[in-house]
């Protein structure tokens, strides 16, 4: 971190992170972590999940390289905590202190996988290896997999939520491994205190929320129904945005990318430089046309208030959302705000048609993210985890398949954590 | 002297227009319309042989009738087909777009003409398409490109971008150097320094529709019910996608006044389906258009429903599956259509 020393010093450091790089695992008879080599007690995460509406829970990994298929996959959650208990943690689940202070611990390249049939979930897939691995954000982690088998006539609902609070508990009693590790990184998270004479940039984050199995938690509660709200950056990397969205598997957030958000990160970095980080404001999409339109007029008016010169929009859905940021950014350049957006094309499986469902009228700067639509051909596996079969496809879940990049869980990128765009080809005649 | 086949629809070959816009595929010897013009441009080592008609709804609509129409082309032995300019004609562009296209699949050479922003373009499978104006107003500069593409294919050389050839630029997939967060802070340094064209996404262009004029006399008109709430009897047996659809389906409604829970569902994708299942009629509302039909506020309900799911479908999709309602219903006699949309 040699650029923060180049920092005008009015910015401080309010959150330290002590990063542990995980460099193996394996399944144990404790939940240790030596020298990078993570060991975790099937027992004590399986506890952690236990509850009457769940008949069984399986912990199995994957790692990078190996043949395997995850499907089904639900939510993914970086293990970090600020201590032991899980205080100020994922607040508003293990605990209700809201604690933007550190240090916090990270198993950085682990992941709590949670994957299993829920209803309304889309069919979510990571491949640890081939094609498709360098798509996902989890394609490149050590992902512990909760498998679950629910109980008899249990209420699914009450299963997403037990899977949910259970998956926190766990990545945060995995991280507790780490407390007395010396760290192989120290992070100083700065405070995006103002730098004079910079334009300030913020980020707009959407969160799709749409009810039961298509909502997102902001410290504890359903976003459903919310105003945009500005939220401390700190709080994000302490886990105050918790994902319950299962719809496009591509075009999702899920907890580890909240955890880790890239464009915070982007403008943490370039903050001082060019311009001067304003903060974030979480914004939900609503269901119809009308709400859409108030909260991003509301969502712009906010960015004025706070005096931000331009924000980086992302979303999250499909092109549904796009009306989301469509609005948004329309409303952020009425008021004068330059507007730069996050989309994923959805252009067809040759890249030949529209890009863009729903497009801005007066704003203009966009980023792609890919085309939902690419076919990939995956590789046969020689493990599937999450489900025996492929719910799209009605194939064994270990077979070489053709599936489009929309199925590959996080790969186009809406909060901007992947490198895959699109670009036009040369027109050959 | 290059034999010459020209495609053009029931307004261009004179039998009229909407009212003839279910006319079947025909044939006559010569040029006819705008092709004496083109005729007249290609000069004399060219020859328009035969002038292959079909009306609009007719031609998109009906399946079978672009491998009827290629019969004809190929019947009068063509060195080159040429069709349209169908300008921004949706179901003319469709259908000079899918001639075209079944006739390079058999092995002849083909080329259409319409605007760039013609829904049809995207279905003409591989054949060249030059670019034309909006509207029949621009047919003099649209038969001057259409001419010159004409000899240099019949002269066996490729069209370029030169020649007006609309290049379907494929955007495809690559990793970049930044990940996208990074380069959208990049993007906003740039836009703050005034550059108001930089962009990774060119914007679409959508055509804005004029909405048909209303129907003079609804109780004696067919209505139809049509739906991307992805309705479909309980088995599902034409396999609708529940996502990212590339097909739509049609299920008869005939001698039927309800909709059962349980012998109808919808798989659509994109929202939960528990209430639309619990009462099909939330999706597709037979009910009440059965009691207007009853009460006489509608002449007749159109005796089958069209249905997709609409849930990440591609606009192109979207965009085809429109046009191919309008000419389905039009040829089916229906003069309104109510969409439900989820």
């Amino acid at each position: 971190m040699d650029w923060a020393a180049t920092l005008p010093s009015t910015v401080g450091a309010v959150l330290t992170r002590h990063v542990h790089l995980i460099r193996s695992v394996a399944l144990g008879d404790a939940t240790t972590l030596q020298n990078g080599a993570l060991s975790v007690s099937a027992d004590e995460a399986a506890a952690l999940l236990s509850a009457p509406c769940l008949a069984d829970v399986r912990v199995s990994w994957a790692s990078p390289g190996d043949a395997v298929r995850i499907v089904k996959v639900l939510d993914v959650v970086e293990p970090r905590t600020k201590g032991a208990g899980g205080g100020g943690i994922f607040p508003g689940w293990l605990d209700d202190t809201v604690d933007v202070g550190g240090p916090v611990h990270v198993l950085r390249g682990a992941a709590v996988v949670i994957a299993g049939y829920l209803p309304r979930a889309q069919e979510a897939v990571i491949d640890m290896s081939g094609p498709a691995a360098e798509l996902s954000p989890f394609g490149s982690t050590h992902n512990l997999v909760i498998e679950f088998t629910p109980a008899a006539g249990a209420d699914w609902a009450e299963v997403d939520d037990v899977l949910r609070r259970g998956s926190l508990a766990l990545a945060a009693r995995l991280a507790e491994a780490s407390l007395d590790v010396e760290p192989d990184l120290v992070e100083e998270v700065l405070d995006p205190a103002p730098v004079e004479d910079l334009p300030r940039v913020g980020a707009i984050t959407n969160l799709q929320t749409q009810g039961v199995f298509k909502d997102v938690f902001v410290r504890g509660q359903s976003f459903v129904g919310a105003a945009p709200v500005l939220i401390d950056p700190a709080e994000i990397d302490a886990g105050a945005v918790v994902a319950g969205q299962y719809g496009h598997p591509s075009l999702r957030n899920s907890t580890w990318v909240h955890q880790n958000h890239p464009v915070v990160a982007a403008l943490r970095a370039a903050h001082g430089r060019g311009l001067s980080f304003a903060g974030v404001i979480l914004s939900p999409e609503p269901v119809s046309a009308a709400d859409k339109q108030a909260v991003s007029i509301a969502a712009a008016q906010l960015c004025a208030d706070a005096g931000w010169d331009a924000a980086i929009v992302t979303k999250e859905g499909g092109g549904n959302a796009d009306a989301d940021m469509a609005l948004k950014m329309d409303a952020l350049e009425e008021l004068g705000i330059a507007s730069v957006g996050l989309f994923a094309e959805m252009a067809g499986p040759d890249g030949t048609g529209p890009p863009i469902v729903v497009p801005p009228e007066k704003a203009t700067a966009m980023i792609s993210t890919g085309n939902y639509d690419t076919r990939l051909s995956l590789p046969a596996m020689d493990r599937a985890l999450g489900g025996d079969e492929l719910a799209l496809l009605g194939v064994a879940a270990t077979s070489a398949m053709e599936l489009p990049t929309a199925v590959i869980l996080g790969a186009l990128s809406p909060l901007g954590w992947s490198r895959l765009t699109c670009a036009e080809q040369p027109v050959t005649a | 002297m290059a034999r010459i086949v020209h495609y053009l629809n029931q307004f261009f070959v004179g039998l009229g227009g909407e009212d003839a816009a279910a006319s079947p595929p025909s044939s006559q010897l010569g040029p006819v319309g705008p092709g004496r013009r083109l005729a007249q441009l290609l000069g004399d080592e060219h020859e328009i042989v035969t002038t292959v008609s079909c009306g609009d709804d007719d031609a998109a609509g009906r399946p079978e009738a672009v491998a009827e129409i290629v019969a004809l082309i190929e019947a009068a032995q063509p060195d080159v087909v040429v069709a349209g300019p169908a300008f921004t004609s949706g179901r003319y562009g469709l259908a000079c777009a899918r001639v075209a296209g079944a006739a390079k699949a058999a092995g002849l050479t083909a080329v259409a003409a319409m605007h760039p922003d013609n829904p049809g373009l995207d279905e003409a499978g591989g054949a060249p398409v030059v670019a034309v104006g909006e509207a029949a107003r621009m047919m003099g500069p649209a038969l001057d490109s259409l001419a010159a593409a004409v000899r240099k294919l019949a002269g066996g050389e490729p069209l370029t971008n030169a020649d007006g050839l609309i290049g379907l630029a494929p955007r495809t997939p690559r990793m970049a150097d930044r990940n996208a967060a990074e380069r959208a802070v990049a993007l906003v340094l740039a836009r703050l320094a005034g550059d108001r064209d930089a962009t990774e996404v060119p914007l679409p262009k959508f055509d804005h529709v004029t909405p048909a004029p209303p129907v003079d006399d609804l109780a004696s008109a067919t209505v139809a019910l049509v739906t991307e709430g992805a309705l479909v009897p309980d088995d599902n047996p034409g396999a609708l996608e529940s996502a990212r659809a590339t097909k739509w389906l049609r299920y008869s409604l005939a001698g039927i006044d309800q909709l059962p829970s349980g012998e109808w569902r919808s798989v659509h994708g994109g929202f939960s389906t528990v209430w639309a299942n619990a009462d099909p009629h939330r999706i597709l509302p037979l009910d009440a258009a059965r009691e207007l039909e009853r009460e006489g506020v509608i002449g007749h309900l159109h005796e089958e429903y069209l249905v997709t799911a609409g849930n990440g479908t591609s606009v192109a999709n979207a965009r085809r599956f429109g046009i191919e309602w309008a000419a389905d219903l039009r040829h089916s006699g229906a003069r309104a259509a109510i969409l439900t949309a989820t």
